[in-house]
Order: structure tokens, then sequence, then C-alpha cells
């Protein structure tokens, strides 16, 4: 029973005492679940009439030429809601349905996360409160409009950094306080066991769809896979078809922030500090007492000072290589995709597509890269004309 | 023998109930500190409770979490409160201190520097929140090489039902019984079911059981006093702290008051 709620010497059930009978039958409901058919046609069936799936995936042509590999975008930024989150808030809320519960909770960061939720608790008539940094509410306050029109409450998080690692503490509390009738979807590959694996079974889609796809356009795999990583939702999706495929390399983009260098950034994974935070056991930005660090980021949503534990896991077995890319190397990028395909890409999902040119810059002709296009870069816009007058992008 | 045990047993023998206090460490100062566990150990508290601020106290209500939040900024770390419990210690303090922690903390220092760091500055006992009974091995392993090491305390909550007999079977010292569900000082609303709760781990329990979580004074307490052998107080006594600006009499007052009440 123990070793499946690890993976390798990561994850774990890292709570108070409070939850374990909750985790315990939230993993029975979702392992049930997953086995019945009905369930899982359900699913299917909202991923392809409500959230318009599948997603294309398009050869970014001028690009290609441009780097001289071929770039193919799985496009994630076209789904209802305008990125990947709805995939798994989809697969949680029925899961919530199925076991009973009449409320939802959720955090957020930069509110993509508490968008989706709040758009499934509208489609599913629940009560849904989505906590939210205080500081993120400020630098976010469409979504905070928006999730406001769904219905849900939005509940401002004042504790220590007021960003998402906060609001994900304030979100477990009130998890423990009402578990009895409540249940908490959350939005990335991260927190106690089940929810890694639940996360990554509903974000799993996105590489089924990519394989079958470049399968059907180029007859054969692609030499790398590529995704950014904040918790790493979008990246456990994008590489889950892909791990037993042992010829196609996989990368990881963490946000560099600043520089690595300079202690301004979120790459959990860089420093390879392992502790225990939100349930599980994994790789930590931590100061030299032991206390967990603020990430810094330009991009929101990977403004994250931890990771999803098979992540932590994946990076030790070697499996993927991790690396990571600036915040003005992302924004380059972002301008570039915008100028060449017509795309606004999300911050998050520019620093996977910065280190694609990276490596197209070395690679051949007919070698294929295929990344996630996770979000679309709408909500963006503000932070990407703040950055280009040369404004304050963060904090 | 472990001072928390000799207590237990003293207060068995004097058929008395236990009266615990949780304090932040290092709030506001560490001199202040010492200061809070003297004067409540000599106004009769049983046991000290020392929460070794975390960034990200999840188990903790909003007057924990803001009270860690000050003692860090004011440069609070686990490191400083050995060397403040060695120094305690050296004073002569010789009564039962416990330390109120997340597992990060643990992790970070290392399980097997932090056991020796432990046994090093005389604390008794560890409370770990975040680290439930099926993950407590790898500390455990480290704790049982040495004789003198900390107890682990156990807890158990409203909703843990089946598992109330694998978690008491080799716990020791006492059993912490969470009053309700959710985080530290939410008032006194206990689980609805707080009765029957505390009633099922007294018969299964070797060991005292004490309750805490939103315990303000001994009338919380009173209707549920005969299921239990003891009360912890934290949030309410933080507040108790702040708002006397730290006089030290008004917090010695309080024990005395409870404890008295308990034990009439």
């Amino acid at each position: 029973m123990k070793e499946e709620k690890y993976y390798g010497k990561f994850g774990g059930q890292y709570v108070s005492e409070s939850l374990m009978n909750t985790l315990d039958e939230l993993s029975k409901a979702f392992e049930e679940a997953i086995a019945d058919p009905k369930f899982i046609e359900e699913y299917n069936y909202y991923l392809k009439q409500y959230v318009g799936r599948e997603t294309p995936l398009y050869k970014a042509e001028r690009l290609s030429k441009k780097y001289g590999a071929k770039i193919y975008l799985k496009r994630e930024d076209l789904n209802h809601t305008g990125a990947h989150k709805i995939n798994n808030v989809i697969g949680q809320i029925l899961l919530a349905k199925r076991m009973g519960k009449t409320k939802i909770i959720a955090e957020t960061g930069a509110g993509q996360h508490g968008v989706a939720t709040a758009t499934g608790a509208a489609l599913f008539n629940m009560e849904c409160t989505v906590y939210m940094g205080e500081e993120d509410i400020k630098r976010q306050s469409l979504n905070v409009f928006r999730m406001e029109l769904l219905g849900a409450k939005v509940e401002a998080v004042k504790t220590g950094s007021r960003t998402l690692k906060d609001a994900t503490n304030e979100a477990i509390r009130s998890w423990a306080k009402n578990a009895e009738d409540t249940f908490y979807i959350i939005g990335s590959a991260v927190g106690p066991y089940p929810y890694p694996k639940m996360v990554k079974e509903f974000q799993k889609v996105i590489s089924v769809e990519a394989k079958k796809q470049i399968l059907e356009q180029e007859g054969r795999l692609p030499d790398a896979v590529v995704a950014c990583v904040g918790g790493g939702s979008n990246s456990i999706g994008m590489f889950a078809d892909f791990i037993e495929e042992k010829d196609v390399k996989l990368v990881g983009v963490e946000a560099g922030g600043l520089g690595i260098e300079t202690g301004k950034h979120a790459s959990a994974m860089a420093l390879g500090k392992m502790g225990t935070l939100h349930g599980m056991r994994t790789y930590l930005l931590q100061d030299e007492n032991g206390n967990i660090d603020l990430a810094h980021s330009i991009s929101a949503g990977l403004d994250y000072p931890g990771v999803g534990p098979e992540h932590a896991y994946l990076r030790d077995s070697g499996r993927v290589e991790y690396v990571s890319i600036t915040d003005k190397e992302c924004m380059e990028a972002l301008m570039e995709l915008n100028e060449l395909e017509g795309i606004l890409p999300a911050i998050e999902s520019a620093h996977a597509l910065a280190h694609v040119i990276k490596m197209a810059k070395e690679m051949k002709e007919d070698q294929i890269i295929v990344m996630c296009l996770s979000g679309r870069g709408d909500k963006d816009i503000n932070t990407i004309q703040k950055y280009i007058r040369g404004e304050e992008t963060n904090k | 023998m472990n001072r928390i045990e000799t207590r237990m047993k003293t207060l068995e023998e004097r058929n008395e109930k236990a009266f615990i206090t949780y304090i932040t460490a290092g709030l506001p100062n560490y001199e202040k500190t010492k200061e809070i566990i003297k004067t409540s150990m000599e106004a009769g508290c049983d046991v000290i409770e020392l929460g070794i601020p975390f960034s990200d106290p999840v188990a903790d209500g909003p007057v924990i979490q803001d009270a860690s939040f000050r003692a860090i900024n004011n440069g609070a770390t686990l490191a400083k409160t050995f060397e403040m419990m060695k120094e305690i210690r050296a004073e002569g303090v010789e009564q039962a201190i416990l330390f109120m922690m997340y597992y990060n903390h643990v992790y970070h220092l290392g399980v097997e520097n932090f056991v020796k760091a432990c046994i090093e500055s005389g604390v008794d006992g560890l409370i770990i929140p975040d680290l439930p009974f099926e993950e407590q091995d790898e500390l455990k392993n480290e704790l049982s090489k040495y004789d003198n090491a900390p107890i682990l305390i156990q807890l158990v909550a409203p909703v843990s039902k089946q598992r109330i007999p694998m978690i008491l079977e080799n716990a020791r010292g006492f059993v912490y019984c969470v009053s309700q569900m959710g985080v530290t000082g939410n008032g006194a609303n206990f689980h609805k079911e707080i009765r029957e709760y505390l009633e099922n781990v007294k018969a299964v329990s070797k060991i005292p059981v004490m309750m805490g979580f939103g315990i303000r004074t001994y009338e919380d307490v009173e209707s549920l006093v005969d299921t239990i052998d003891g009360a912890i107080v934290g949030s309410h006594f933080i507040k108790l702290l702040d708002e006397s600006a730290y006089d030290c009499k008004v917090s010695a007052d309080y024990i005395r008051e409870f404890k008295s009440k308990l034990n009439d």
C-alpha cells in the first residue's frame, strides 16, 4: 500500500491525521471511477462536447523554417477557458459528483485553475470557493471577476506571501475542516497521494492525442517532447504517454525568473533540495532555516516553490531533463510566436517555447519537436504590456 | 525515564489531570520565551509545547499562523530554539518540554542530526501534525536508536475511527486528541460527536488522553472533563500573552486558575 503512494522517494501523504481517512476514501473512489467504463465515457463526452477536444497538433511552419527543426505545437490554448487546466477539473468534478460531495474548493495563483474550477462548478451546479492570495487578486483582477461571474466565491488569502503557496495552505486548512462534504480540486500535479496520480490521469489525454497525431502527420514518434513545469500538470500530461518511448527525449522547463544565480526564480529542481510541503515530499525552494522560500517568475502560473513528486522522480531517474528559462528568454519567445505564427501563448507556455527554439538550433531539419502550448496569453496582456514598457512585472 | 512519561506517572499517582500550554518559540524573543516557560511551569503547567515557527503552518489557524510569521520575522529558527533549550536546561529547568513542529524542519536538518540535536538540548517529545502514522517510520527508526531520544506524540482526530487502535498501539507519553476538524484555535466548536469520540479513545488508550484545539477556558471542557486526562491550550494562550504585552503574571494566573478548576 505504502509503495504506491510514492514515486521513488518522492510523494507520500504528509497531511494531518484528520485527512487520512479522507485521502483513503478518495483513493478508493478514484480507482473505482477510472475502472468504470461509464465514468470514462462521461469524462470523454465532456472533453469532446464541452472542452472542445481533441485539440490540434499544429506544425509551426515559419518557426520551424527559421530554427531548423520541425516544431509542432499541441494547442491546449484552444480548450474552453483557454488552457489545459479544464481537462483535470472535468475529471475531478465528475469524481466529486460520484462521491456525493456538494461543495468544491480550489486554490489558484494566476486564476486559470480558479476559472476552470468555477466553470466546472457552474456546469455541475456545485457550490465553489476559490482561495487566492491577496497579491494575486491584485495582479489578476480580470480572472477574479470571471470567477465571480461564474458564481464562485473568491476568498482572499492574507497570510504569508499572499500568493499561490499560501492560497494552497488555506485551501488545505479549509478542506481539513470541511472534508465531510467538500471536495478539494487541486490544479497541479502536486499534493498528497492520490492527487499527483489523479492529475496525471486526467491530463494524460494531452499526450495520448499528441502521440496519435504525430504518427498521423509524420508517421513516426518525435525526437523530443517539451513542456513547461510549475507544479507540473501540463507537463506530466504531455509526458505521460511518451515515458515508455525510450527514444523520445523529454524536457521539462522550469521558470528561471531573473536567473538561478540571482536567487529570484521558481526552479525547484535546479537546486535539488528535498523537503515536505502541501502533503508531499519533493524538491522545494527553501532557505537555510528550512522555511519555504518564495518563488519568482514573470509567469504567475509557474510561481510555485515546489514541483510535483513524479517530476522529482523523473529528474532523479534521468528519464526527463529539466532546464530553466529566464523571464527575458520567455518573453522574447512569446513575441516571436506572435510575429511568426499569429499565436499569443501564455507566458507559462512561452518558457517551453524558448527552450524549443534553443534545441531546434542544434537539431537537423528532419528532426521533430512536439511542445505543449499549455494556454493562451490573453490573461497576460497587462503583464506583457508592462514588460514591453519596462515596468515592474512581478510583485 | 522520559520527562513527559515521568510527569504523566506522577499525575496518575496523584489522580490529577494535566494542563499543557503552547507557546511559539522566539516570540517576541528568546529571553521572553524562557521567562514564559519558567513562570508557566511554576504556575503548574505540566508540559510546555514549544512551537517551532514554520513558514507554512497548514495545521494552524490564524492566531498561531500570525504568531509564527512574527516569530520568523523576529529571527526565530529551529537552530536558535535548540540553543535556547540548552540554556534553559543549564539553568535548571527540569520539566517536560516538547516541540510542536512541521516535518520539513526535521527533514531539512536531516533526521539523524535532528534527533541528536533534540537529545543534546533536552527535548522530551515531538508533535508533528503533518507526519501521520504511515509516514513516521523514517523518524521512528532514528529515535529508536537512543534510549534518551524524545518521544513522538500521536495525534488522533474525530474522524480517525478505525485507525485509532493502530495509532495508539505503541504510543507513548500521552495521546493528543484533536477536538475538532481543521486547524488550531477555532473557538470551542468541538466536533458534533466529541464525547463518543473521546470515550472511544479513552477505552483503547493505555496512556493519558489529552484534548486540544479550540480550548479557551476550563468552562469549554467542563462537560467533557470526565472523559479526558488533561487539556491543551494553544491559540488562546498566545492571544492572552499578546494582549497582556507578555506579562508573565497574567499567563501564570490563567494557568493556576485552569489547573485548579481542572482538578477541583
